[in-house]
Parts: structure tokens; C-alpha cells; sequence
């Protein structure tokens, strides 16, 4: 409760003297820089350095999950349709995957590659699972095993954005409209 | 009448009252969002009843899939989750549209490869014991 009563007030605060306007949610400075050790698509150990110099989307999932997941980075795919190929190139988006028990390199190369080339798969150990999503405030947790062995997986469902240089700008949730992703996008790309 | 005559009578009688019942439920839009290798897959559809009586939509199944079952997607508190539903019943001329965050079949272990375009069939289930057929279109999930 406390944490939140300060991310609005900080919220509240910085909008109040920023000149951007954007159309999904303000959370610069509400959240400090991106910063992580992961494994990436390849099997390679990544840290966010090796992210710096273009905007970044952030978003945890996993790839069992039907629903929500594929709604999130269709709706993130869209946006990127609508912006100019030097805007596209300066994007990347990041899926986190908070299920590394299923989600190996290759199961989050050929997922992410049905979204497009600016989508990259991470995951990593619980360790580094749990300093990233305490990092931005979230959490995740597992369900029980059917008969099958299936579970789901609880996570974030909103997409953190950074800008260049990793600084923290915006929150986007599932109702915010492809076109408003599109232009707060676009204005990233020119933030640092 | 004979004996004979009424029963064929009967037959037909039976025969017309199914066919009038099954025509009252009808589905579109329906499609599934493949993920790729064998990644549980999401059927999207909007169910319609055009008749004078409620139906309970209890399940579904496919023979393309060992598993259907159908789920609703949550958000309680910035978290995403999903959970089972074991039944949705629909009003006389009422309609109950499964989309994207919402309500979704949830079809795992396919039985072969399916391909991009390719019709897939799902049986509807209701309690009642009515079963409705339709074919679900396979899409990209990043063309939704």
C-alpha cells in the first residue's frame, strides 16, 4: 500500500513538471533503470548493458500461456506495424520468461520470432527471475500440476517501457489502444 | 393411422425438433491462434442462441487435440492469471463472444502439425447433450 501511494505520488509529481505527454502511463523516475542477468534466445548470458541504445519494452510471461501472453505481444506487434522502419529499428521488445522450468533458448527463439525480429526471449534462474520483477515492483508465482503436468503461470500483465538509455518511462496495460502505443513509441524513440 | 405410419411420424417429429434446436445455436468468427511446436493453442469464437431457450455450453472437444478445455483470463491487482470454466450458460437470444483476455478455449497436444490457414475442427458441448460442430480457422497470433 505504502509503495503504491508513492509511485502515484511520484507519478502525480513528475507529470506535473515534464513536458512529454504521453498516452499510456507515465512511470519515469517512479522506477529505477533497467538492470538485469538473463540468458538470452541463444543460450548466451545477457545483462541489460548489452540492451542500451534503443528503446526497450519489458514484458514477463511465459509461452504456455494461450491467452493473455500472445494478446499482450500481438497488441505490441501491432504498434510496431504502424511506426516508420527508423523508429522500428530502434525498438526492442523483451520477453521474460518467468517459467524456465519449460521455456528453454530454442522454445523462446521460435516464439518470439512469430511476433518479428524486434522481439528477443530472456530467461534466467529463480535468483534472477526474482531481483527483476522485485526490481519493477511484480512477482510471479505457479499454479498447481494437472494430471498432465500442466500449470499456469501468474505474472505482470502490464509492458514496462525504457528509453535508450534505460531510464524508466511508461506503463502499458492491455487497454491502452495499438495507436496509443504507437505514438508513446514513437516519442521514445526520441527521449533520452 | 397404423402402428407403422405413427411411428415414422414419430421419427420425423423427433427428427424436425433436433434439427430446429441445433439451428437455433450458431457460431462465428471462429479461430484458433497457433503458437508454434506444440504450445498450447487459444480457440476465439462468438457463440449465438437464437432460441427460446437457455443452453449451457459445458465443454468442447476436437480431434485434432488430446485437451480442451475452457478457461477465463483474470487480472486481480496488476497480475494476469487464468482459471477454469466448468460451464456458461446462455440466455434465449443471447451471445457469449470468447476474445482475446477474456474467455478462451485453451486446445493442448495437437494429435498432427497444423498450419497456418488451416481448418480445424471443435465440437461444442452443452449440457443438455447437444453437440455443435465447427470449423476454427488456425491464425497467427500476430496478425490478431
Amino acid at each position: 500500500m505504502g509503495k503504491q501511494l508513492f509511485l502515484i505520488l511520484s507519478v502525480l509529481l513528475l507529470t506535473g513538471c515534464g513536458e512529454q505527454t504521453w498516452r499510456t502511463t507515465d512511470i519515469s523516475g517512479a522506477m529505477p533503470e533497467l538492470n538485469f542477468n538473463l540468458t538470452d534466445e541463444h543460450g548466451h548470458a545477457v545483462t541489460a548493458d548489452d540492451y542500451r541504445g534503443k528503446s526497450t519494452l519489458l514484458f514477463f510471461g511465459f509461452t504456455n500461456c494461450p491467452d493473455v501472453c500472445p494478446t499482450t505481444l500481438a497488441q505490441l506487434a501491432g504498434a510496431v506495424k504502424l511506426l516508420s522502419e527508423d523508429v522500428r529499428k530502434d525498438l526492442q521488445v523483451l520477453f521474460v520468461s518467468v517459467d524456465p522450468a519449460r521455456d528453454d533458448p530454442a522454445t523462446l527463439r521460435r516464439y518470439t520470432d512469430v511476433f518479428g525480429p524486434r522481439f528477443i526471449g530472456l530467461t534466467g534462474d529463480r535468483a534472477a527471475l526474482d531481483a527483476l520483477t522485485g526490481r519493477y515492483s511484480t512477482t510471479y508465482s505457479y499454479g498447481e500440476k494437472d494430471e498432465s503436468g500442466n500449470y499456469d503461470v501468474s505474472h505482470s500483465s502490464a509492458v514496462f517501457a525504457f528509453n535508450r538509455e534505460g531510464d524508466v518511462r511508461l506503463l502499458i496495460r492491455a487497454s491502452d489502444p495499438v495507436e496509443a502505443v504507437a505514438e508513446d513509441l514513437r516519442q521514445l524513440s526520441q527521449d533520452s | 393411422m397404423g402402428l407403422k405410419r405413427r411411428v415414422i411420424y414419430g421419427l420425423l417429429l423427433c427428427m424436425f425438433a433436433a434439427t430446429a434446436v441445433a439451428d437455433a445455436l450458431s457460431v462465428t468468427d471462429a479461430r484458433l491462434r497457433l503458437l508454434p511446436g506444440d504450445l498450447p493453442v487459444a480457440g476465439y469464437f462468438r457463440l449465438i442462441n437464437e432460441g427460446d431457450d437457455s443452453v449451457v455450453l459445458s465443454g468442447a472437444e476436437s480431434s485434432a487435440f488430446e485437451h480442451v478445455t475452457m478457461h477465463q483470463s483474470t487480472q486481480v491487482d496488476g497480475m494476469a492469471g487464468m482459471e477454469p470454466v466448468p460451464e456458461l450458460e446462455l440466455a434465449p437470444d443471447g451471445a457469449i463472444e470468447f476474445l482475446p483476455g477474456g474467455y478462451h478455449l485453451m486446445l493442448m497436444k495437437r494429435r498432427s502439425p497444423i498450419e497456418f490457414g488451416a481448418e480445424v475442427p471443435v465440437t461444442l458441448i452443452f449440457a443438455d447433450g447437444q453437440r455443435l460442430s465447427v470449423q476454427f480457422q488456425a491464425v497467427s497470433p500476430a496478425a490478431m
